[in-house]
């Protein structure tokens, strides 16, 4: 009987979070459309109810109704799998999200690692559908998304890492208490940190001015070329959640996650997160996109060396305070 | 290793400048409109429909023979007074090609281009105006406007 309860309990949660998820990705799919388009002088979507909010609902009963045209060479069991490989681990980035001091569906005493390891699984999704579409525009994109994801995934792990040293837990939990009295990014090598983190977490969902996988101008519509109807709205979803995983993660090591002052913690933790969003959309809407190698010697060039003498710095003082 | 990092702070410095502009921007007014319930007045010299101003024509046909795509077509007859009026007056919307030269040769002004743009219609008996009629264009203004 218990064991019933706790799998219903376990349910329950999950689909709460699944409808979070899609809520928030349709949410930052019209707010990346409004901030673009003030960005450029104009409205935006405006008459899908109140100042075009139902759009995406719009969008989405659009792309369930279209038809799934599959490419007469795709590699068939690839191509179908990829969707799911994109949007899974992203949903399961969510198990250890710190909403509140409570709102946590797992509070995993290696959270951080977690939420690493499984964020990087997208990248095989990528890959999937580039190798299973059988085209030449998805495949070159699958590449260089690999390329661009794996390289970025060392200045990003390292950013954490420094964090993790202050912190002195892998607990998303953990890392947010230890901030009850100051928000990590005061301090300056976890600005530093801060910094390095938001540029390769950027790289990392493939959001311009490191899209060079979606690159419109060379490579159609990149990965997700031969995608229509749902699957590509998985994509879509997979690419927003991501989106939003990587600025909660953010908001969590560097803005003190749940904790603020009057607002309830879930508020807090919402207008972290959506304030780094904004910054990631308006960095989206400024800068032109890099090219490949520009973007590879960022990354083991600049990106790389730094976040290691960051770290050192960081070692060296806590050695010198503890 | 001077320049490395002089290199970085450059383009940190130009990153900066560039999310500037672009937060200006968003506070600035929009520049599209609301299409159908906001308009764009169109320019002083922006060239229509062709439309008549009926009392004043003199019925002397140089709009007709100038009209290179031969879309107006007019018929006179006598008034009592032993002057000519205009009987029938014809635009063909199908073949005019817009390029005001009825304007310009009419001596009297009567002939003039006005600011309707919305002329898309679903039906071709829709294009052959009589410009004699005063309601010839309501069905092309606002349409979208119901």
């Amino acid at each position: 009987m218990v064991k019933f309860l706790d799998i219903i309990f376990n349910t329950g949660i999950g689909v709460a979070l699944l409808g979070f998820i899609s809520a928030s990705a349709m949410f930052l799919i019209w707010w990346e459309r409004k901030v673009s388009a003030w960005i450029q002088n104009r409205f935006g979507p405006m008459r899908v109810g109140w100042h075009g909010l139902l759009q995406p609902i719009a969008d989405a009963v659009k792309l369930l109704l279209k038809e799934n045209i599959s490419p007469a060479s795709a590699d068939k069991l690839v191509w179908w799998l990829a969707p799911f490989f994109a949007v899974v681990p992203a949903v399961m980035a969510f198990i250890c999200m710190p909403f509140d001091k409570n709102l946590i569906a797992r509070d995993l005493n290696t959270g951080v690692l977690f939420m690493i390891a499984i964020t990087s699984i997208c990248v095989f999704g990528i890959f999937m559908a580039g190798w299973g579409s059988n085209n030449k525009y998805s495949l070159l994109s699958a590449m260089r998304a690999v390329a661009q994801i794996i390289s970025y995934e060392i200045p990003l792990t390292l950013s954490v890492l420094t964090v993790l040293m202050f912190a002195n837990s892998l607990s998303m939990q953990d890392i947010v208490r230890a901030q009850s009295k100051y928000w990590f990014i005061v301090y300056p090598n976890l600005t530093i940190a801060f910094i390095i983190y938001i540029i390769s977490a950027t790289a990392e969902v493939n959001r311009a001015p490191f899209d060079i996988s979606e690159a419109e101008s060379e490579l159609v519509a990149g990965f997700h070329t031969e995608y229509s109807g749902m699957k590509f709205a998985m994509f879509f979803i997979g690419e927003y959640t991501n989106f939003f995983i990587i600025s909660a993660i953010a908001a969590t090591l560097f803005l003190g996650g749940w904790q603020g002052p009057f607002l309830p913690p879930v508020v807090w933790f919402l207008l972290k997160t959506y304030a780094i969003v904004f910054l990631l959309m308006w960095v989206r809407w400024t800068f032109p996109r890099v090219r490949v190698d520009q973007l590879m010697a960022f990354a083991w060039k600049v990106l790389t060396p730094i976040a290691f003498v960051n770290l050192l710095i960081a070692g060296l003082f806590l050695i010198k305070t503890r | 290793m001077k320049k490395y990092f002089q290199n970085i702070a450059i383009g940190a410095l130009s990153l900066i400048k560039g999310l500037v502009v672009t937060f200006k921007n968003i506070f600035c007014p929009k520049i599209t409109l609301q299409y159908p319930s906001e308009r764009q007045s169109m320019a002083e010299r922006f060239r229509g429909l062709v439309d008549l101003r009926v009392n004043k024509c003199i019925v002397c046909s140089q709009c007709v023979r100038i009209c290179p795509t031969a879309c107006l077509s007019l018929s006179a007859k006598l008034t009592e007074e032993k002057k000519k009026a205009l009987e029938s007056f014809k635009y063909n919307m199908e073949l005019c090609c817009f390029c005001g030269l009825c304007e310009q040769v009419c001596p009297v002004s009567a002939v003039y281009l006005n600011k309707i743009y919305e002329v898309a219609s679903f039906n071709r008996q829709d294009l052959y105006i009589d410009l004699l009629n005063p309601e010839k264009y309501v069905k092309f203004v606002n349409p979208a406007v119901k």
